[in-house]
């Protein structure tokens, strides 16, 4: 297994970063703030479309790229850095839900639009969070009822696919956004650059999907590990220019701050940190491709080292700003406030650590 | 072909290698790698049974004794190796220090005279840089090399040197000329251990085993093709040497047995009936995540510098990641074990305790935490240095260690 990057991952790399560069500054997300709106609309097009970004893990057969996990986690690397606000995560989550079920039929539907960008899938569902809905069937078909949150962008979806217990056990049933007894309410998200909301479900008509529910939901578990980790490692990085950046022309006592070993050594341990993380990042993409069977493990361990040192690297960050980091205007607390979410959604540190122990059979 | 090597290493260590030596010899791996009850004579015989089989100096060029492979070949070797405890600790610092300070500052005749026989393991080395005055700020050293014809006289004293008890040569930093600023009138020299003039006393460490030593020079004669480098330049040749020092020790591949990786720790823990505990089970998936992440940092520098971009200060990082894992190793087995580590009644757990102790000596050896960050952070990030107050001064007019002054010393 090659932890370093391919050629394309390479050249992958380099055009996601250019268009984050040019299209998708931070700028954009205080744009977004003030507009109410969960993302730009523009954005999303050309990060699905003309990167192809959407389709990185769906199939060929079905319009993707099959590019794999290493390519979708290079990709939200340069993303997660410039904190691009997108529903690429939850689409690609309700991707990887239906590439594990097989559903012929549902796949078919719907992982064409997904992979193009036209359709926003959601997983409606949180690990270590117990399944919430309940699913009847009656003479007209098959409904759900409960209530979900937070679900990824559960306002904007067009579809959403919900664990729900029914009479005949576990399943991932497929709803519609629009779906008659769906209500879904946004929620104050504390970082601006992710969407979350609560879903209710009353009488919600909805499709049981044919497949192992608690296989495909183990994988969503799996891939958003890797796709949070490859996030937050990017933004670990930026936090990480950013502040040496500042560490070399704020002088204070004479000297330039970063002569200071209370800083300077901040900021290694904040190096070493991310030294890590990506180590483990490179790993456990790589697994997703290569060897599933160790995939899970890996991922966990990539979440486990990087979710909380890049919260510490975002307050760190602040703090080695000193009063202008903690203003408004500065990005310090954008980060902050999204390696706040992004340390608890999909499994919070203990649950990443219960999930890794069952993993080695502890 | 990578696949080929490494099927090959994994039949022969099946074959050659034992799986564990002695618990106690565990516990002085973590600063140094020394294993010195395995016996020295039993080191050496597997050391000539491994190079001959192919594994030994696999990315060193051929001309000097080495495989003439790539870092594929290291990387897959080194993976094979961790199931076991190869008996080679006696071998580390030669290999991993003045070997490649050798390869790359040494004449082409110390480089034919002296690899091939070290990486064998017929003539074993040790470093000599630190003095009772010098150890952070190594360039303060006191020793000195006064030329003599067409040799050295060399004097002086130094200390914490590992190996020195059994080594046949040493690499010796020396100052040349003490008139000119620390940094610039040092030289390093091949010092031959057996020399007239050489005394070695063991020191004792933490543990109660004695793995360095302080070393006095008194009027030792200098071979005439002593001299590594150029004279007076011998700081450039002591930061490869340190640079190579960091990667070896940090990509060092710690054994799955030993008493503070996860494997052993999660054995403890099983038998003890301790893994049900979630606390437990928690720090286990910790150190767990922890230790891979090491490893993977391990292989992903001799990747990138398979593909021409190489380590440098990234040597740092993961000598200072090793330390820290070390330290939270110690709190992990620590709860493992709840008092017991306190007072072991049974070997594996009497090998806890023994590496518990060792760890401090990780954050010290090859420069200590502290000077990794200051590495990391000035030569990585490229944050301001410190101001290095006695850069521009003459040697002879400076206060080192703990002297009160500079006078008292000359
Ligand atoms: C197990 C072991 C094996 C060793 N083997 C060898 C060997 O084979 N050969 C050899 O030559 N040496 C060897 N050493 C010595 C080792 O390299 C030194 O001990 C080490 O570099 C620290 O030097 P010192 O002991 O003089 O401590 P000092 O340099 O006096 O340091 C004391 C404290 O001050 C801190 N400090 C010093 N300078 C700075 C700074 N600029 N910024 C911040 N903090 C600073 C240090 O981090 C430390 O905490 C070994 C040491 C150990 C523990």
């Amino acid at each position: 297994m090659t932890l370093i990057l391919t050629q394309d991952e390479e050249s992958l790399r380099d055009s996601v970063r250019r268009f984050v560069a040019d299209r998708s500054p931070l700028t954009k997300l205080r744009d977004l703030i003030g507009s109410g709106q969960p993302y730009d609309a523009d954005v999303w097009k050309q990060l699905s479309a003309q990167l192809g970004l959407a389709g990185l893990i769906v199939d060929e057969e079905h319009g993707g790229a099959a590019a794999g996990l290493s390519a979708l986690s290079v990709a939200l690397y340069e993303l997660g850095a410039g904190l691009v606000a997108s529903p690429l995560l939850a689409s690609t989550l309700a991707a990887a839900a239906l590439g594990s079920l097989g559903d012929q039929a549902a796949s078919g539907a719907l992982l064409p639009g997904l992979a193009s960008g036209e359709l926003i899938g959601t997983v409606a569902w949180q690990p270590a969070v117990t399944v919430a809905a309940t699913a009847s069937t009656a003479a007209g078909g098959c409904t759900l009822a409960g209530q979900l949150s937070p679900v990824l962008n559960g306002a904007q979806a067009h579809f959403l696919l919900v664990p729900a217990n029914g009479p005949d056990g576990l399943g991932l049933y497929q709803v519609a956004g629009d779906a008659h007894g769906l209500t879904s309410e946004p929620l104050t998200a504390v970082d601006h650059a992710r969407s979350l909301a609560t879903v209710r479900l009353d009488g919600t008509p909805a499709v049981r999907l044919t497949g192992d529910a608690a296989a495909a939901l183990a994988h969503v578990a799996d891939v958003a590990n890797l796709a949070l980790a490859a996030e937050q490692c990017g933004a670990m990085a930026a936090c990480i220019a950013m502040t040496s950046e500042y560490a070399k022309i704020r002088v204070a006592f004479g000297q330039p701050i970063g002569a200071f070993q209370a800083v300077k050594h901040k900021l290694a341990d904040m190096q070493t940190g991310w030294e890590l993380a990506y180590a483990a990042l490179r790993a456990a993409a790589r697994s997703g491709d290569e060897t599933p069977g160790q995939f899970s493990a890996a991922a966990s361990v990539a979440r486990v080292m990087v979710s909380e040192p890049y919260f510490e690297a975002a307050a760190d960050t602040i703090q080695l700003h000193g009063g202008i980091g903690f203003t408004w205007e500065h990005d310090a607390h954008l980060y902050y406030k999204n390696a706040l979410s992004g340390k608890v959604l999909f499994g919070g540190p203990q649950d990443q650590l219960d999930r890794l122990a069952a993993t080695l059979g502890m | 072909m990578t696949d080929d090597f490494r099927e090959r290493a994994r039949s022969w260590l099946a074959a050659n290698a034992p799986r564990r030596s002695s618990s106690e010899d565990d516990a002085e791996s973590a600063g140094s790698a020394e294993r010195v009850r395995t016996g020295i004579a039993e080191q050496q015989e597997f050391q000539a049974r491994l190079y001959d089989a192919g594994f030994v100096g696999i990315t060193w060029p051929k001309e000097y004794g080495g495989q003439g492979l790539t870092n594929a070949e290291q990387i897959a070797f080194s993976a094979e190796a961790r199931e076991y405890e190869l008996p080679v600790g006696a071998f580390v610092i030669g290999i991993g220090m003045p070997g490649p300070t050798i390869l790359e500052c040494g004449n082409e005749q110390q480089k034919k005279r002296y690899l091939p026989k070290m990486l064998r393991g017929e003539e074993i080395w040790c470093q000599l840089f630190s003095e009772p005055g010098a150890g952070s700020d190594v360039a303060s050293l006191q020793a000195s090399a006064v030329r003599d014809g067409d040799t050295w006289v060399l004097n002086g004293q130094k200390v914490w040197t590992s190996g020195a008890q059994y080594s046949d040569f040493g690499a010796v930093l020396a100052r040349t000329d003490p008139a000119q600023p620390k940094h610039k009138g040092i030289s390093m020299f091949i010092v031959d251990m057996h020399a007239p003039g050489v005394t070695v006393r063991p020191l004792r460490v933490a543990t109660g085993h004695a793995p360095f030593n302080e070393v006095f020079f008194d009027n030792v004669r200098l071979a005439p093709d002593a001299l590594i480098g150029e004279e007076n330049r011998g700081w450039d040749a002591a930061v490869v040497m340190l640079r190579n020092e960091r990667i070896a020790i940090g990509t060092m591949t710690q054994p799955r047995s030993s008493p503070l990786a996860y494997d052993s720790l999660r054995k403890l823990a099983d038998r003890l009936g301790r893994a049900g505990d979630q606390g437990v089970r928690r720090e286990l998936a910790s150190l767990y995540a922890r230790e891979q992440s090491v490893h993977l940092l391990g292989q992903l520098i001799r990747e990138d510098a398979m593909a021409g971009r190489f380590p440098g200060p990234r040597g740092s990082v993961i000598k200072l990641a090793g330390a820290e894992l070390g330290r939270y190793a110690t709190q992990v087995a620590a709860d493992v074990l709840g008092p017991q580590v306190a007072a072991a009644d049974s070997d594996d757990v009497r090998a806890v305790q023994i590496s518990i102790v060792a760890v401090p000596g990780g954050a010290i050896a090859g420069g200590t935490n502290e000077i990794q960050r200051n590495i990391i952070g000035e030569r990585m990030l490229g944050l301001a240095k410190d101001p290095g107050v006695d850069r521009n001064t003459p040697f002879n007019q400076l206060r080192v260690g703990t002297q009160r002054s500079a006078k008292e010393s000359s």
